[in-house]
């Protein structure tokens, strides 16, 4: 189970950065900030999902090779585009306007998604440099494909959950302010 | 066809509205005072109207087109809150490189002729970090008139100005109307704006409450407005 | 023609009142030496060492020493809200952003040239040897680095934390190109030309250059106008 829960996320986190820069692009033509609370809850459970299967790799490494890290080319390339929507959902606490907070975010998310690819390949042609650690695979290809689609769907199902979610709180905030006027 | 068109503009904060269904227009040569309490929107009204935001419904038209475009842009002069000048440079280096942005022919010249028209001429290889809050708004009015725009677009440009700058402004408004130009301005010192107006708008929570000629008991008691019309009405 | 001019006026803007105060370019510079020191307390310098951590290094102090200096690129416009009096003039946004590039790249360039030779006499390297392509891998490495920089720039110029969200954003996406430049300079350094063997890496910095400048100049009036 361990071993292939990191491939596993590795397809829904894609799908989950295809969705937000859609959404983004989406957001910054039609400014419905339905595509911005999209935006928001598909990267928030996009990291989760990426994070359970870093945590994941990290341990079958350790088990099998005796290391927590082995700089593994997926695993490294997984940590890389972790980060590289983190500040994403950093940025987003940092900014109250909800107008400027989502045209800044939707930018992020949208250059973000433009280094993934470029990422991804700097990182395995750097670890193709490198000696090989035990337990180092540097190909791209996942080694199972066993569990990708239940995570989709878990992931779906908690992205769907966390907009709902998502929808409601900004709805009481509107409610909230116009009652704050009057 | 009119200086400014507001056309339906709603603008958002998130879910709160704050400008809602605002549709005004200033011809040519008028003088339009925006006046409004605080938080009724005339602030976000006029960056709109500038071109620094975007509304989420509705259009701006500056002689008919987008405020963005580089042609629009040449045309309209702002004066915000800030001086928007900067303070590691001098006066005339300022006025230069505005000069320049704007696509004067001859910046130099531009600039020393409105360093003198506001009184500057003498401080103008001066920093501007070193002059006096007076000095500093008479150089944003020399800013913001220099490229010579027909449509001048000021935020509350009284408050805050000391008796020689009051004056300077004033006249410059005087001469700019009497060569046709159209104002729109937001105000609280209602007296000297009111008595510039050719035409006065009540913002009232984000709503145009009254749109209309400017009165001479406008001038006489600048409470009269918002009696009438605003919020107490 | 006239865009060209454009962004010559503010990039000389920029660059005048820098020289004015040189705040920026002094604690770019000092930062980067400070690295430069710090890190030859941490490492025997043998030959070996050398020639395997010259290139990270250099790069490491080049980069965070520059978000000093792009911190300052739209921070510099936030007193008396000069920004509105460039966003209102009658200028493309993509020549205010480039205009903002070029002086960026400017300070953060001439901040590394004075470290190159620091760098050299701390460590005991000649890094003179190949000399040309190190200078391009310079250009290109700042130019990805100010690029990305001055984007996020011109993006946290208003929130708070700025000096922290603005490395939190431009580190990660850079990465690609860092580790690009890494590569390149530990082979130039160590008088390896670029090849067959490191000519992957020198497209992989062009062509991040060319994507995140195209893509950045896109984004720009979202960015400004929001």
């Amino acid at each position: 189970m361990l071993p292939s829960l990191f491939d596993s996320t590795v397809w829904a986190t894609l799908i989950a950065a295809v969705v937000a820069a859609v959404a983004s692009i989406l957001f910054l033509r039609t400014r419905e900030f339905f595509y911005d609370a999209l935006a928001l809850a598909v990267t928030e459970i996009g990291l989760l999902l990426l994070a359970a299967g870093i945590v994941a790799g990290a341990i079958t490494g350790r088990m099998t090779a005796g290391l927590w890290w082995t700089w593994d080319a997926r695993l490294t390339a997984g940590l890389v585009c972790w980060l590289l929507y983190a500040p994403y959902l950093m940025l987003r606490s940092a900014m109250e306007e909800p107008t400027r907070r989502a045209s800044a975010a939707a930018v992020v998310s949208i250059l973000a998604f433009l280094d993934v690819p470029v990422a991804v390949v700097a990182v395995q042609w750097w670890l193709a440099h490198r000696s090989a650690a035990p337990g180092h695979t540097s190909g791209l290809v996942p080694a199972s494909w066993g569990n990708i689609l239940p995570v989709i769907l878990l992931g779906a199902a908690l992205a769907w959950l966390r907009l709902r979610r998502e929808q409601r709180r900004r709805a009481a905030d509107a409610e909230r302010r116009t009652a704050q006027t009057i | 066809m009119n200086a400014v068109a507001v056309e339906g503009v709603w603008k958002y904060y998130g879910d709160y509205p704050a400008l809602r269904d605002v549709r005004m227009e200033a011809a040519a040569g008028q003088c339009l005072a925006l006046i409004g309490r605080n938080g009724a929107g005339k602030t976000t009204l006029l960056r709109i109207i500038a071109g620094f935001s975007a509304a989420q419904r509705g259009k701006i038209k500056i002689w008919g087109k987008e405020p963005r475009e580089a042609e629009t842009r040449r045309q309209m002069g702002f004066l915000g809150h800030g001086i928007s000048v900067y303070d590691e440079l001098s006066a005339l280096e300022n006025l230069v490189l505005f000069g320049k942005l704007y696509g004067l022919p001859d910046p130099r010249k531009s600039a020393l002729e409105w360093l003198e028209r506001t009184g500057l001429e003498r401080v103008r290889n001066g920093l501007v970090r070193e002059f006096s809050r007076g000095m500093r708004q008479r150089l944003a009015v020399a800013r913001a008139f220099l490229h010579d725009p027909t449509v001048l677009l000021l935020d509350e440009p009284f408050t805050a100005l000391d008796d020689r700058a009051i004056a300077v402004l004033q006249r410059l408004l005087r001469e700019a109307l009497a060569a046709g130009k159209t104002i729109v301005m937001s105000t609280h010192q209602l007296r000297e704006a009111l008595e510039l107006a050719s035409h006065v708008a009540l913002l009232s929570r984000g709503q145009l409450a009254f749109h209309g000629e400017r009165t001479a008991e406008m001038v006489e008691d600048p409470g009269y407005v918002y009696a009438r019309y605003g919020e107490g009405a | 023609m006239r865009f060209v001019r454009q962004v010559l006026i503010v990039a000389a803007k920029d660059l005048r009142a820098e020289m004015r105060t040189k705040e920026a370019l002094n604690a770019s510079l000092a930062f980067a030496l400070m690295i430069l020191l710090l890190f030859s307390f941490a490492f025997e310098p043998t030959q070996d060492t050398m020639r395997d951590i010259s290139g990270g290094l250099l790069w490491i102090a080049f980069a965070f020493a520059g978000t000093l200096t792009l911190n300052r690129s739209f921070a510099r416009e936030l007193p008396n809200d000069c920004l509105d009096g460039l966003i209102a003039a009658p200028i493309p946004g993509s020549a205010l952003f480039l205009g903002k590039c070029f002086a960026s790249f400017v300070l953060v360039l001439a901040v590394e040239l004075v470290s190159l030779p620091v760098f050299g006499i701390f460590y005991n390297v000649h890094w003179t040897v190949q000399l040309p392509e190190l200078l391009l891998v310079l250009l290109l490495g700042t130019w990805a680095l100010t690029v990305i920089g001055t984007i996020f720039s011109a993006l946290t110029v208003n929130i708070k934390l700025r000096e922290v969200m603005l490395p939190m954003l431009t580190y990660p996406i850079l990465i690609p190109a860092l580790i690009s430049a890494m590569q390149l300079t530990k082979d130039l350094v160590n008088g390896t030309p670029i090849g067959a063997d490191n000519m992957d890496w020198l497209k992989m910095l062009i062509g991040f250059d060319i994507i995140f400048t195209a893509v950045s100049l896109a984004l720009v009036e979202t960015v400004l106008v929001g």
